[in-house]
């Protein structure tokens, strides 16, 4: 890049906006967005809504330790680290991807409904980098949601509870820096899930200049799911379902931890994101501008 | 008089023609059966200012869409800055200004944070350059009060002022502009006219379209007229204007006496408010003097008409639909 704008630059080789700026840029314009602000804002107001509700609600309905979401609001009570987790969890079920498809529906419906995607291909973006830049920007969004989540949980659990370690599920007590890292991983494991589902977003948002359209399409796409996954006649479906795998996030609350779950729905949800990002590409390079 | 200045679709081509900035042959587009644009030769010389006019609906809008690569052509090909589009986009569009299909911005976003977000894209502009370029960019388009004013709340000539300045940004070598007097109140059109004879002066082409013919006249030096996506004519401004059938119009206080010598020598005339008009179909211009002359009739004008763009823009327009 030379330093000053030049009268007329030489006319005979391709130049590209650095990657760098173009991702800054992206990145300014999501975080002005009042939506996403006010989207961050509400989802990190969960967790402070379960602890202070759980703490208050009292050891009155403490009932013995079991699996699953139902048995981490037991161990919430005098276990201050779970929060974070529990908030997690319930926000992967619907709220965390709704924030993914809202972001994904910004980024090239609503794009291409103010018309200042065509902008962007004037400049021009390259159409594979746009939707490079785009995938990041959701990505980041999604990221920066979840580390909130979990921040917040993390403080609201601390003053609530305080910080006697992680007792895990398994009954053992972690402590304070491995339960950090447990907080730490749940945070990645949960940005990537909600980012294939974002990837499949972006696919959607590809074809239309409409953001309902693309919001409506991953609700949709989130309730089949959940309906496919409660008929026992459909069972053989189940391992190629992305939402299947998201129960296992409270095994990061066992001690050993167990990989597998994990590990599994990490490919699935790579899966996810390669088609979601392919279908995108696809329909992006011969779309009109 | 000319010959013909009318040119024909492809007949242009054959003239040894000067560096064009962009440049289609064949040009077409269909939706569907819809044909949106057919067999467009359009030639933009380097250093004009081309006007590309046309009803609503003629195809001015796709034939720019494709020139910019924005669109793929059903078939023809395009040329733009001497490289074929859309595969030579990255090399020609970071010198191409374009403001396409009104103003295209985020209403959350103040005015010069949607031309930062624009800028930032330029692959010529420099990192450090950004925020004085948007400064100067606002300020030529006399922005600078409102910047800072969120976009929702701008006017309509405000958002195509913006408009104009994210095309500012940076010395180009081409600037498109669609239809930019849009919504424009007539100071404003008058400051688009100043910019674009500004970037006319600095050497910089500039294609406009407009279904406004006074804008054309204004502002042009190369008109391109489009009718159901074709192009029926394109020449030089000056030239396109004295085109059309040659007519004289007179003057005279004497009507009936003047009128009557005129068809006596087999001259077709007809008379108008405060005299004559003769069109010159088998006569020529000294002839009809004489006639004039020699009948006696006071005879204080004769003047050729010169055919406004409006006439023959109407003259093109109407003689397809018929």
């Amino acid at each position: 890049m030379t330093a000053a704008v030049v009268a007329r630059p030489a006319l005979d080789r391709p130049v590209r906006a650095p990657l760098g700026r173009l991702l800054v840029s992206e990145l300014r314009w999501i975080l002005r967005r009042p939506r996403t602000i006010i989207a961050i804002v509400l989802l990190s107001l969960v967790p402070v809504l379960i602890g202070v509700g759980t703490v208050i609600a009292g050891n009155a309905n403490a009932g013995p330790g079991g699996n699953g979401p139902g048995s981490l609001f037991t161990i919430l009570i005098g276990n201050g680290f779970v929060l974070p987790v529990l908030s997690l969890t319930l926000l992967l079920a619907m709220l965390l991807p709704l924030l993914g498809a809202m972001s994904a529906a910004d980024a090239l419906a609503g794009e291409s409904n103010h018309g200042t995607l065509r902008g962007l291909l004037i400049a021009p973006v390259s159409r594979a980098r746009l939707l490079g830049v785009k995938a990041f920007g959701v990505g980041t969004v999604v990221f920066i949601a979840t580390a909130a989540v979990a921040l917040v949980g993390l403080v609201t659990g601390v003053i609530l509870v305080g910080t006697d370690g992680l007792i895990t599920l398994t009954g053992n007590t972690l402590s304070f820096g491995d339960a950090l890292a447990r907080i730490g991983l749940s945070v990645v494991w949960v940005t990537f899930q909600v980012w294939a589902v974002a990837a499949i977003a972006l696919a959607v948002s590809a074809f239309t200049e409409h953001p309902l359209v693309v919001m409506a399409a991953t609700l949709a796409g989130a309730l089949v799911f959940a309906i496919l996954t409660v008929i026992p006649q459909l069972d053989w479906m189940q391992p190629y379902l992305l939402t299947t795998g998201w129960t296992s996030l409270t095994d990061v609350l066992r001690d050993p931890m167990p990989w597998d779950g994990l590990i599994d729905s990490t490919l699935k949800a790579a899966c996810y994101l390669l088609i979601g990002l392919s279908v995108a590409y696809a329909r992006l390079s011969t779309k009109d501008g | 008089m000319t010959t013909t200045s009318l040119v024909e679709p492809g007949v242009g081509a054959a003239v040894a023609a000067p560096a064009l900035a962009a440049r289609t042959r064949g040009l077409r587009k269909t939706y569907g059966s819809t044909v949106a644009v057919d067999q467009v030769d359009l030639d933009v010389p380097d250093g004009a200012v081309l006007g590309m006019l046309g009803p609503n609906g003629s195809g001015k809008t796709t034939t720019i869409r494709m020139l910019l690569g924005l669109v793929q052509p059903t078939a023809g090909e395009v040329e733009l800055l001497g490289h074929p589009m859309p595969g030579g986009a990255q090399i020609t569009l970071p010198h191409v200004g374009a403001l396409v299909e009104g103003p295209g911005f985020h209403p959350f976003l103040s005015g010069r944070e949607n031309l930062r977000r624009i800028a930032s894209a330029e692959p010529l502009m420099a990192t450090s350059a950004i925020a004085s370029s948007v400064d100067e960019a606002l300020s030529r388009v006399g922005l600078s009060d409102a910047a800072d004013r969120r976009y929702r709340g701008y006017s309509l000539g405000m958002k195509q002022r913006l408009g104009l300045a994210s095309v500012l940004l940076l010395p180009r070598r081409l600037v498109v502009l669609d239809e930019p007097t849009n919504g424009l109140d007539p100071a404003g059109t008058r400051e688009i006219r100043r910019v674009i004879a500004e970037l006319h002066a600095a050497g910089t082409t500039v294609l406009v379209s407009s279904h406004l013919l006074a804008e054309i006249e204004a502002t042009c030096t190369h008109v391109a007229v489009l009718h159901k996506g074709s192009v029926v004519a394109q020449g030089e401004l000056a030239e396109l204007l004295e085109a059309g059938a040659p007519a004289l119009i007179v003057s005279t206080p004497d009507v009936e006496l003047s009128l009557d010598s005129l068809r006596d020598n087999g001259i077709a005339a007809r008379s108008t408010e405060d005299g004559l008009f003769v069109e010159l179909i088998g006569t020529s211009a000294p002839k009809v003097v004489k006639v004039l002359v020699e009948s006696g009739a006071e005879v204080h004008e004769v003047r050729r008409r010169r055919t406004g763009l409006e006439e023959l823009f109407a003259q093109l327009t109407e003689g397809e639909t018929q």
